[in-house]
């Protein structure tokens, strides 16, 4: 008779129950037969006393919960000094200013390109105070302008008028530049002696929808940086390499296309408030999330919100966008909303 | 002979005794098949009292099986003199003369290769269903053994008795790492990737194989990130060649002095993804067939279906994710209702009037069915042609770690900034609504889903939580994280702190993680 078919009431119940409990107990009298085996094991090998610890180790290891301390006892923020060696450069470098330098070193930076097509131009006529001058360009990048002396400055109303490499103000820990640096005009790769007058309505158009324009009270050079999106421009249009509406909307079967890989989340692709095209191939993309995570950071790094408000101008660096695509998806992401 | 062997093995040992002693292993212990099986239930019984249990031994010496809980081997091996006996259920032998179980090194060999065989055996048959029946007829592994020091390291141990033991109260595992420069991004990202479970163990058990000539394996990095956090070291951990390393491989992601904490973790499961290949020569960028160990954690299968509206055809495809955005209320989008078709009056309602938004509510939105809208036709293949259509996303597999992206950084046309809407999550979290199967049964007609408490598939715990804290424009990420069962600890770049249960529910969440409960064979 099957189990299932046994009635879970009537006489036959109790017999039920009683060889139910038979196979329980039996089977857990085994378990515990086979525990009592591997210690008895363990302890005729002579290894039973592996499980044990000092008490000493365990004091030492023990979390710490009091106010004022992390959970090893020490105090926040005694991690000033650390430092460690640039894989690239073999230097020894700050920990805390250890990522700006290596944007810098590795020519990944906004800034490094310029710096590079400088030194490159410049090359023949170096002269030690243009080295200097360089070196402390490096240094004096207010993009990381950050450090336990500097006290966060409220800069946004600077960002959009200003080259980064602008240094009205410098309130460095680099205390070895003073102000010599900011009399010095910065030589830079720009259009100089531009004047909105000499130029005509056209060319002041197709000049300003690439560029900043913006004409620099102090050098009388004008930003050439790209400039920030239209207001009635999708912001993620071209993050996509294929402008094609078609190819965004045709779905790729997993099985055929091999070539999709997790990184282009599907659910971002999906969500109707801005698609994050995470191809891997791409070189540049717009930081959609927040870009300015890291910014202003409580501790050992100190940063500035003017710092991280730069971060949005970076935004666009780079590439220049291609404007005549761009409206043609964002409108089919508007009809999707 | 080992210390804990026996003299009187010695007479044992003669003639074709290892012979003898596999053939008892095979027949009466470890039973394979389904034939020996039976044969040892049938024959297995005390030839003195009948019994089947209590703790049957058979003489080594002759065929006889006796229970030892009524002393009845002790009988025969006191009268024939047979001073051996094996256990039956576990294979130890018993010494009558030692009055004690004895582990001679030869006979424990013959013993081990004998149950390893019938391991093999049990798996091919697939006469059980037992996860160790699965494990050996897919080939994983064999059965589990539990390492043994040799006599060597067991001096070695005795002479140096301190010992790092992790505990439930214990700092091993935890670090502080240090900002290198608006780098809580990193390490916010770092600290949710050491904490989580399968990822700790699968390099802390050494197993990746490093296959790139040069040093630049991020997995090889990785790997020596748990070694730091594992160190016992109290000091912040340094992790400049992490970012160096990130920067080579994923360079569009280098050089921004801030990033989205949520960018990074991509970028960084997709470099680890690629090194990752090596480790078992499959081709990394066929998400399909690879099979690494960032793939076997972190990759789901979204399941998009896009329905005609005039023929009902369906057009099904799955695409892998790492990861859920979820959009919340307070961006430009509307929030509430579900959707234009609604989806069904009474979910909206309750939603509405409960107060917070929950991770739920916005798994819900993520899965409604959309009404694409009549300028986004799609070509439906059932009807050859243009035809409105509406889409709908659920789970079609579920990774082991889940992460929920809430997207609070809105970079509409309009306006670009952060939502800070609070939306709850749970500690435990039941994905089963969200699956392409309860849709399924949803849409044939079952619509209240009855939860089955034995499916235990789609359960998943929180691990660990992304706090972004301040503006669009300036702001630190923190992050808690799960250590043992209930402890949670903030970390804080360098500075890791004790957390409360509430303190980590009540925060705003950017990267909710979460792990299933229960891990099977697959």
């Amino acid at each position: 008779m099957k189990m299932e078919d046994m009635p879970l009431s009537g006489p036959d119940n109790t017999k039920l129950e009683a060889l139910v409990h038979d196979i329980y107990s039996e089977l857990v009298e085994d378990a515990c037969l086979g525990l009592c085996f591997e210690v008895h094991r363990a302890v005729k090998q002579g290894y039973f006393f592996l499980d044990e610890t000092d008490q000493e180790s365990m004091k030492e290891f023990e979390i710490v919960d009091q106010p004022g301390v992390d959970i090893f006892g020490q105090v926040y923020n005694q991690w000033k000094n650390k430092e460690c060696e640039c894989p690239n450069c073999k230097r020894l470098i700050a920990a805390s200013r250890f990522a700006p330098h290596l944007e810098k070193c590795l020519g990944m930076g906004r800034n490094s390109s310029r710096i590079a097509n400088r030194r490159l131009a410049s090359n023949n006529n170096m002269s030690k105070s243009e080295s200097d001058q360089e070196d402390n360009d490096d240094l004096n990048d207010n993009d990381w302008s950050y450090g336990a002396e500097k006290k966060a400055r409220k800069r946004k109303s600077d960002k959009n008028q200003n080259s980064p490499r602008r240094s009205k103000s410098i309130k460095h820990k680099n205390g070895e530049l003073g102000s010599s640096v900011s009399s010095e005009p910065y030589k830079y790769n720009y259009n100089t002696g531009i004047s909105y007058e000499t130029l005509g309505p056209d060319e002041v158009r197709s000049l300003l929808t690439t560029q900043c324009g913006v004409i620099s009270e102090h050098t009388k050079k004008m930003c050439t940086r790209p400039s920030l999106p239209d207001a009635d421009t999708v912001v993620e249009s071209d993050s996509f390499d294929i402008p094609d509406g078609q190819t965004l909307m045709s779905r790729l079967q997993w099985e055929d296309s091999p070539d999709i890989s997790p990184a282009d989340s599907a659910s971002s692709k999906a969500s109707t408030n801005h698609s994050d095209s995470r191809r891997p191939k791409k070189k540049k993309r717009p930081s959609l999330g927040l870009n300015s995570g890291g910014g202003g950071s409580l501790t050992g790094g100190g940063g500035s919100s003017s710092s991280s408000s730069q971060s949005n101008i970076s935004l666009s660096t780079k590439k220049k966008r291609p404007k005549l695509s761009a409206p043609s998806i964002s409108s089919i992401y508007d009809d999707l909303n | 002979m080992s210390p804990a062997g026996c003299p009187h093995v010695n007479s044992f040992k003669v003639d074709n005794w290892k012979q003898n002693l596999r053939v008892i292993y095979q027949c009466f212990v470890w039973s394979g098949s389904a034939e020996t099986r039976k044969r040892k239930a049938k024959s297995c019984i005390c030839h003195m009292c009948g019994a089947h249990l209590n703790r049957l031994h058979s003489c080594l010496y002759c065929v006889f099986f006796a229970c030892f809980a009524k002393k009845h081997i002790h009988e025969h091996a006191k009268s024939k003199r047979h001073n051996l006996a094996i256990d039956l259920l576990y294979g130890g032998i018993y010494c009558f003369m030692c009055q004690d179980y004895i582990y001679d090194k030869d006979m424990e060999q013959i013993a081990k290769e004998e149950q390893r065989k019938a391991w093999k055996i049990q798996g091919k048959t697939g006469s059980m269903r037992s996860f160790e029946c699965a494990l050996c007829a897919s080939g994983i592994g064999e059965k589990y053994s539990t390492w043994e020091p040799t006599k060597r390291e067991l001096e070695l141990l005795r002479h140096n008795p301190k010992r790092r033991r992790i505990t439930s109260n214990c700092t091993i595992g935890l670090r502080g790492l240090i900002n290198l420069g608006n780098t809580c991004f990193m390490n916010c990202i770092v600290q949710a990737l050491t904490h989580t479970p399968l990822l700790r163990d699968f390099f802390l058990s050494d197993r990746h194989k490093c296959e790139m000539q040069s040093n630049s394996c991020l997995v090889c990095e990785m790997s020596q990130l748990f070694q730091e956090f594992y160190s016992g070291h109290r000091s912040p951990h340094i992790p400049f060649r992490l970012l160096h390393l990130v920067w080579t491989h994923a360079r569009h992601l280098a050089g921004y002095e801030q990033q989205d904490a949520h960018e990074f973790l991509i970028a960084a499961l997709d470099v680890l993804h690629r090194h990752c290949k090596d480790d078992n020569g499959k081709k990394a960028n066929n998400p399909n067939h690879c099979n690494c160990i960032i793939d076997q954690i972190f990759t789901g299968g979204l399941q998009s279906d896009v329905t005609c509206q005039v023929c009902h055809g369906v057009s099904t495809t799955i695409d892998p994710f790492w990861d859920i955005s979820l959009d919340l209320p307070g961006s430009s989008t509307p929030f509430w209702p579900l959707s234009p078709g609604g989806d069904g009056s009474a979910l909206n309602g309750e939603s509405h009037t409960t107060g917070a938004t929950t991770l739920t509510d916005c798994l819900r939105r993520f899965t409604r069915p959309e009404h694409l809208g009549s300028s986004a036709k799609i070509k439906c293949s059932g009807c050859h042609s243009y035809q409105e259509s509406t889409k709908q996303l659920t789970m079609k597999k579920l990774p082991i770690v889940a992460c929920f992206h809430l997207k609070r950084f809105e970079h509409s046309a309009k306006l670009r900034r952060k939502i800070t809407t609070y939306v709850s999550f749970p500690l435990e979290l039941d994905m089963t609504p969200f699956m392409a199967s309860s849709k399924e049964s949803r849409m044939n007609g079952q619509y209240q889903q009855t939860v089955d408490p034995f499916n235990n598939d789609n359960k998943y715990s929180l691990f660990a939580v992304v706090n972004h804290q301040g503006t669009l424009e300036s702001g630190h990420y923190t992050t808690f994280i799960r250590q043992h069962k209930d402890q949670w600890f903030k970390c804080d770049d360098a500075i890791i702190t004790k957390a409360s249960i509430k303190d980590v529910l009540d925060s705003e969440g950017y990267l909710l993680f979460y792990h299933k409960q229960f891990l099977e064979y697959e």
